[in-house]
């Protein structure tokens, strides 16, 4: 076993960051990407004359809800010879002719 | 109900009722349209009436040729029996002119005081669900759109009083379709329609046969509802016995099964009044099977009100198929 002794030169402490490096470098990191961003959004949504237009197509589903109530009383056949009137007052009725 | 254009008028034997909502971009008033649709069904009643001799219909039936030069309209009111007939089996069938006018209904009965029903009730035969003709005799008759003709053999006769009313209000149904909502009401035979209607459905009430009473309520949006019944044309024949207008086409005589109304769902008005009417016809037993798909209501002799099918269930979701993919409303 070797007696001998390296000596080697000390090592310097790795210098950190300060705190306000720090600091405003996240700022100015965020500006940089919300400005890029920010473009990017603006060139997808300016008109452009190239564009191509799009088709919406709108999907509309219908169904018919068709409740049944049991309702006594007299029954109103529409009976009146030819009238005319803007609103309907009389009931519909369905039934033999 | 409000804010439609309501007019009614006498047409066809029966009271024609028509509900025009707000018109679309570029169609006529309601008011313009109704008066437009009155001539349409004028128009129809003076070509297809049984009892207007010189109407297309009675030319036809008198007609000697085999192939008879026909209108579109007529055409159609002959494809629209003979699919009813195809889509019943036979049991709504065309061809019963000669027994019909046999058990009395020779001339128009609008305005005539029918007898009792009740009365007729008591003394009619025993009860027992209608049968087609075997000789299916409405095979023979054939629409040729491209000559434009009918052809059937001659003297075989032809009556659109099957589905006339409910061809009519499909008709109007196509015409008023841009309209925001509608009625058209012939005779009770019903057709509803319009984008409105689906989300603000009109309210049609069923007429109970023997009471005269209001014995259902229906919440429609869309499609047509009919119902055929024995309380308006039943009479007492030469023969002293009571008769009706509802025929087997088996018997050729007045069908007597145990029900006195029937009312049907279709997606068309003539859908729903071939169903309306083969469920009569068919008897209790058969009116369930016949009416299950699209739901109705059946009358009984004694009274009482069956809701069959969908209709007895509620809530009741249907979904509704335009008019034009409807076979029997082409």
């Amino acid at each position: 076993m070797t007696d001998a002794t390296r000596t080697e030169p000390a090592r310097r402490p790795a210098r950190r960051p300060g705190p306000g490096l720090v600091l405003w470098g996240s700022v100015a990191l965020f500006a940089l990407l919300f400005a890029l961003v920010a473009y990017r959004v603006g060139v997808s949504t300016a008109p452009s004359a190239a564009a191509r237009p799009s088709l919406v197509r709108k999907v509309v589903k219908r169904r018919v809800v068709t409740t049944i109530v049991p309702t006594p009383g007299r029954s109103s056949v529409s009976a009146s010879p030819a009238s005319t009137s803007e609103s309907g007052a009389e009931p519909i009725v369905t039934g033999a002719s | 109900m409000s804010g439609e254009h309501d007019i009614t008028f006498d047409a066809m034997g029966s009271h024609v009722r028509l509900l025009i909502g707000e018109p679309g971009p570029g169609l006529r008033s309601a008011a313009l349209a109704a008066e437009r649709a009155r001539e349409t069904i004028l128009a129809f009643d003076a070509a297809l009436s049984r009892f207007k001799p010189d109407s297309e219909l009675c030319a036809l039936n008198e007609d000697p040729r085999e192939a008879v030069p026909a209108s579109p309209l007529l055409r159609r009111a002959v494809r629209a029996g003979l699919q009813a007939a195809e889509r019943t089996g036979g049991l709504v069938d065309p061809t019963l002119v000669g027994e019909i006018e046999a058990a009395g209904y020779v001339g128009s009965r609008a305005g005539v005081q029918g007898a009792s029903l009740g009365s007729a009730l008591a003394e009619a035969p025993p009860r027992r669900p209608a049968q087609p003709d075997p000789r299916e005799r409405w095979r023979r008759f054939l629409v040729d759109e491209e000559a434009g003709e009918i052809r059937r053999p001659p003297g075989l006769r032809f009556d659109t009083g099957g589905t006339g009313k409910g061809l009519a209000a499909d008709l109007l149904a196509e015409d008023l379709r841009g309209y925001s909502r509608f009625v058209v009401d012939c005779g009770g035979d019903i057709r509803i329609g319009g984008a409105d209607a689906l989300v603000n459905p009109f309210e049609v009430y069923v007429e109970h046969p023997l009471s005269g009473e209001r014995a259902f309520v229906l919440r429609l949006g869309h499609g047509g509802v009919a119902t055929s019944g024995l309380n308006v044309r039943v009479w007492r024949g030469e023969d002293g016995r009571f008769a009706h207008h509802l025929i087997d086409p088996a018997r050729g005589e007045p069908a007597w099964t145990g029900l006195v109304g029937a009312t049907a769902l279709g997606d068309t008005t003539v859908e729903a009044e071939t169903l309306s009417k083969a469920a009569l016809l068919s008897g209790p037993e058969g009116a369930r099977e016949v009416l299950a798909p699209l739901g109705g209501l059946i009358v009984h002799d004694g009274g009482r009100v069956e809701p069959v099918g969908s209709l007895s269930l509620r809530p009741r979701v249907r979904w509704p198929q335009p008019a034009e993919e409807s076979g029997l409303a082409a």
